[in-house]
């Protein structure tokens, strides 16, 4: 029917018209089309040679940023669980006790969604990549198109396993639970080869090699291998269980908040604790493997390395120190308030020790947060005599930056240990002794740590990186490492004279668990920040320079806004998928709650799901 | 407005939102999501409290070989491109340094000849063995030294002898290499720019058939 | 009776007076950038430290609420009250409008005093040995062309160095050649203050422009001669020497 119309609208215009004409018609449009098939052949030619394109109004650069830092903080994310995740099974499997059991399922069932989005992201990461920077994937895609085959390979493999974890939990209990834990350490190994492959994209822009030629097997492996590779690998890998746990104490803090009934007090309180003790771990060696990845960066170049300590960027690490800093007093803080408040009645004994800790740290931070040159007015740098203040030459240099730095890590420590031991009678023959000694190396240590540090400033510079600051961090962690089996030794045969009161704590803690996460993504966007602009103008670090507008790096306040928006848009993003993760959960929950328990204890009046949420056992609460 | 003043503006104004939320939001939430914009605010104001300093990227340096009057031009030409375009910092230093991976590159200007210099850039398997350090018979290896004539560096023979000039200079050494000797060779290019030499560079990588001379990959003798 | 209040407007009150009165006696004075710095980290261990528990809690942010919210009060707390609720606003408003006035003093500045060096000036070294001759050479062109400014002890103090602001650099001050490799000094004395980068505020140096008169040689030896005579050693990436 159609056809026929056609034809018929068609086959008089043909009559009409005659062959001639539409023969014209079509020279005509030929000698039209060519030049535009030529201009075509340009455009590709064109294309080809694009080195840039941009974003109009918001600019190429900023797009990437915020997606690249999503894509980033999510996949630090998406590795940090399945080892705190898999630690928490490992624990509950060996100590019997169903709640860890429980926690590492409720964090696996998290990580589903949000592996999706991770991937979703870096999909978007690279598409935007392809299209705004194609002279720089072009180079990067050369060197590195074996690893992106295997980056595939272990996406693949870290998929199933996921799947293979999770939908197997309920199925591989029991008898089969090694089986599901050899699923998780698999589910771990390729989740980490699948960070440290783009590392080496990452790390190769910062710190390249030279590429002889070779195969394209041998000059990736050549590429991969370069100088800041394994520092920064160790270096995120540790950050990303700090990351995983702070926010898991994020999560169980705003579960605490919300909470309605007593048992899911217990619980998140408890998963708080728990997040929170993970992620101080995480802490603790974390500036040792930031320390190794600063002296790799200052070997392998030391522009580099000024360039990120002593000019623009050295304002960047006042505000790390603030960060580290308030994160280091928020954990502190927390388990300070653990004490006084899970513990009745301990809160007059443990006054004085809080004091002195909190003193040690105050002024350590005091003097990181020293910067090495000062804002100073005109009138005040007169005063001064000149911009360099005697005292503060003093406390900005690396030399009591490290000290202190081992200070706060050694304190926070000894919190820990303190709470651990809080509540607690030794009852060992030799807890005395074992009492005495520790008291005695943590004063020796911490006596060692200050001389070298304010030795190390009569020394040269060489000799004070290579032997006395390593010696500091040996000391620390030979304390760390001794004094971990001890206490554990005498808490083995302590009597409980307190028992630990779980769902006490107030509401400042809740905040406290989110403040120490928001500290983390932060201090992660802001590392970000420092890592790609420590390449200044250099795409790849004296090798391919940025030639785009976008070239310049920009100031800190500007970089911050967006660190700040950065961080938001996260926390928006792992909150959003909790609140699906915990959806499905609330109408299976829900009903048996309500068949369990008295119907005046559901909850009410609160943003459903995220109240409603997880079903809280009986077995939680020790007490 | 400057581009701070308008920042700081927007931190106070999302700190006030989220005081207001506090003081009047009851939802527990909501109050987190202020507290969370408190403290995004508070570090957004602090940052934009500090030195402001954007870093903007140096000039791209054009030499005009025309310009090249004494050996020491050339030597200064050479100094550039040995740490930026050549890539010879990446494993060379000069004087004794912890992180360089191929030899030390201090005083040889006079140990070897020109000749010889220009002989290991452009034929690094000639000579030069894997482990440098090695005494006695030569190893079979291949060096990891790669073509400097060839791709991706790809120096011309004019740029090969500045780099010579400039490491003949920072030995101490008067530059034996002349600067007529280098003008003449043949080169279309008049200028030679450094630094974005490595836009043309790169692009012949993506472009095989705009280079010259494609590398033959995976030849190791 | 227990007045954490009390105690911790003494601590921040002496907290000041060692920052502000005492320490000066030593040393030169703080900046008020620092001052704050550090009277905001007592604050926040005081806070920190009268939180942590249910009991210190009340009795330090009690008094402090009851005053504010004004229950129950009488006579003189009443009118405390009241000039508290008009003068806070009021020293806020005029914080703001200090910080806003226009004033005629120069913003405070922040130069960084020794910014990253370029590429090409980095990996370089000392193409002549250390030989006394050579250590003397360079003494003697160091007296010739940097001692006006330098001064002759290396110090910082040479007979026109008051004329310069920022002062010129005093060698034998431990934050200054000792913390630079020889490659720094040669690019700093080759480039001048000019070539420092925008950071470095090239416009405020008076450093010469020296390649225009001073062949390498000649600067490569007076940053021998500047160690020697400054009793400093330059930073090195090796062990011995």
């Amino acid at each position: 029917m159609e056809y026929e119309n056609e034809k018929r609208m068609w086959s008089p215009l043909v009559e009409r018209i005659g062959i001639p004409v539409i023969l014209g018609a079509a020279v005509m449009l030929i000698a039209v089309f060519v030049p535009v098939l030529v201009w075509a052949q340009d455009a590709i030619t064109q294309a080809m040679s694009v080195e840039y394109r941009d974003i109009p109004g918001i600019g190429s650069r900023n797009v990437i940023w915020v997606v690249a830092q999503q894509h980033l903080l999510l996949a630090g994310f998406v590795l940090g669980v399945p080892i705190f995740a898999w630690v928490c099974e490992l624990v509950g499997w060996k100590t019997k006790e169903p709640r860890y059991d429980k926690l590492a399922k409720e964090f696996t069932k998290l990580l589903t969604s949000a592996y999706a989005t991770t991937a979703l992201f870096g999909g978007i990461l690279l598409f935007l990549l392809i299209g705004l920077y194609p002279k720089l994937m072009a180079y990067l895609t050369d060197i590195f198109f074996p690893s992106f085959v295997v980056y595939c390979i272990l996406f693949l493999l870290e998929t199933c396993t996921l799947y293979m974890y999770w939908y197997g939990w309920d199925a591989m209990q029991g008898s089969k639970k090694g089986l599901h834990l050899f699923l998780g350490f698999l589910l771990n190994l390729f989740a980490i080869g699948i960070m440290i492959v783009p590392n080496a994209w990452a790390t190769f822009q910062a710190s390249p090699v030279v590429i002889s030629e070779g195969s394209a097997i041998e000059r990736a492996w050549a590429a991969t291998w370069n100088p800041t590779w394994w520092p920064v690998n160790i270096h995120r890998l540790i950050a990303n269980v700090v990351l995983g746990g702070f926010i898991c104490g994020a999560y169980a803090g705003i579960r605490y908040l919300l909470a309605a009934t007593k048992e899911e007090r217990e619980h998140y309180d408890w998963m708080g604790y728990v997040g929170n003790f993970i992620g101080v771990f995480g802490m603790l060696p974390l500036p040792f493997a930031g320390y190794w990845l600063m002296r790799e960066i200052y070997q392998y170049n030391q522009q580099m390395g000024i360039t990120l300590m002593g000019g623009f960027l050295a304002w960047l690490f006042i505000l790390q120190a603030m960060l580290i800093g308030v994160l280091f007093l928020g954990a502190n803080y927390y388990f300070w308030m653990g004490i006084t408040y899970r513990i009745p009645g301990s809160e007059q004994n443990y006054r004085k020790p809080i004091l002195a800790m909190l003193v040690v740290l105050m002024i350590c931070l005091g003097v990181w947060m020293t910067p090495h040159s000062l804002v100073a007015s005109l009138e005040e740098a007169r005063k001064m005599g000149g911009a360099h203040h005697p005292l503060l030459g003093v406390f900005g240099v690396m030399s009591a930056k490290m000290t202190v730095s081992n200070l706060m890590i050694l304190v926070t420590f000894m919190s820990f240990i303190m709470y651990w031991r809080a509540g607690k009678q030794e009852t060992a023959t030799w807890a005395k002794v074992a009492k005495a000694v520790m008291g005695a190396l943590l004063v020796i240590a911490g006596i060692a740590v200050i001389v070298l540090g304010v030795w190390g400033y009569f020394v040269p510079a060489i000799i004070r990186i290579n032997y006395f600051s390593v010696a500091q961090v040996l000391i620390v962690l030979f304390i760390m490492l001794t004094f971990t089996p001890l206490t554990a030794a005498l808490m083995k045969s302590a009597k409980t004279t307190t028992e630990m009161v779980w769902g006490q704590m107030p509401i400042r803690a809740g905040y406290c668990l989110v403040s120490n996460a928001v500290m983390v993504i932060l201090l992660m966007s802001l590392m970000g920040y420092a890592r790609s602009s420590s390449r200044v103008h250099w795409h790849i670090y004296g090798v391919m320079r940025d030639t785009s507008e976008y070239a310049y790096s920009p100031a800190l306040g500007y970089a911050a806004a967006f660190m700040s928006l950065n961080t938001f848009l996260f926390c928006l993003l792992v909150a959003f998928i909790f609140w699906v993760a915990t959806m499905g959960e609330k109408g299976k929950a829900l009903p048996k709650e309500g068949l369990r328990e008295s119907p005046g204890k559901v909850p009410e009046g609160i943003a459903p799901a995220l109240a409603g949420g997880s079903p809280t056992s009986e077995e939680i609460s020790r007490t | 407005m400057s581009e701070v003043a308008v920042l700081q503006l927007i931190g106070l104004v999302v700190v006030g939102i989220g005081l207001l939320i506090l003081l009047f939001i009851k939802a527990m939430f909501v109050r987190v999501v202020g507290f969370v914009i408190i403290m995004l605010g508070i570090f957004s104001l602090i940052a934009l409290g500090v030195p402001q300093m954007p870093s903007l990227p140096p000039a791209i340096e054009t030499f005009d070989l025309a310009s090249v009057k004494t050996p020491d031009d050339l030597a200064a030409i050479g100094q550039k491109i040995f740490f930026s375009k050549g890539q010879c910092a990446l494993c060379h230093s000069i004087g004794p340094s912890e992180s360089a991976r191929c030899p030390d590159l201090k005083g040889i200007g006079a140990k070897l000849t020109p000749e010889f210099i220009y002989e290991s850039l452009t034929q690094p398997q000639a000579y030069i063995y894997l482990d440098y350090r090695h005494q006695g018979p030569p190893k079979e290896y291949p060096a990891r030294m790669p073509y400097i004539n060839k791709n991706p560096i790809a120096l011309s023979d004019q740029e090969i002898y500045s780099v010579i000039a400039f490491l003949q200079k920072m030995s101490g050494e008067p530059i034996s290499i002349k600067v007529e000797d280098v003008m003449q060779l043949a080169n279309t290019q008049q200028t030679m720019t450094v630094a974005a030499a490595h836009r043309s560079s790169d692009f012949e990588r993506v472009n095989p058939t705009e280079s010259t001379d494609a590398p033959e990959s995976g030849e190791a003798k | 009776m227990n007045r954490p209040l009390a105690k911790a407007a003494l601590i921040l009150i002496g907290m000041y007076i060692v920052l502000v009165y005492v320490l000066p006696l030593f040393t030169a004075p703080l900046p008020a950038s620092l001052i704050y710095l550090y009277l905001a980290l007592t604050l926040s261990a005081v806070l920190i430290y009268y939180t942590i528990s249910g009991t210190t809690l009340e009795e330090f942010m009690g008094p402090i609420v009851r005053f504010l919210s004004g229950v129950d009060q009488v006579g003189p707390a009443k009118t405390a009250r009241l000039l508290v609720l008009i003068v806070f606003p009021l020293l806020v408003g005029w914080q703001t409008y200090t910080r806003l006035a226009p004033s005629d003093l120069p913003p405070p500045e922040n130069r960084t005093i020794h910014p990253a060096p370029p590429g090409e000036f980095v990996g370089l070294s000392n193409p002549f040995p250390k030989t006394p001759e050579n250590i003397m050479m360079g003494k003697g062109l160091y007296a010739a062309y940097c001692s006006p400014c330098h001064g002759a002890n290396y110090d910082g103090k040479g007979p026109a160095a008051p004329g310069f602001n920022p002062p010129p650099a005093n060698f034998r001050d431990p934050g200054t050649i000792a913390q630079l490799q020889e490659s720094y000094l040669f690019w700093r004395i080759k480039k001048g203050g000019v070539g420092l980068p925008v950071e470095g505020m090239p416009w405020k140096s008076a450093m010469p422009r020296w390649e225009v008169e001073l062949p390498d040689e000649f600067i490569w030896k007076i940053i021998m001669g500047e160690y020697d005579g400054a009793g400093q050693s330059p930073r090195t990436w090796e062990e011995e020497e």
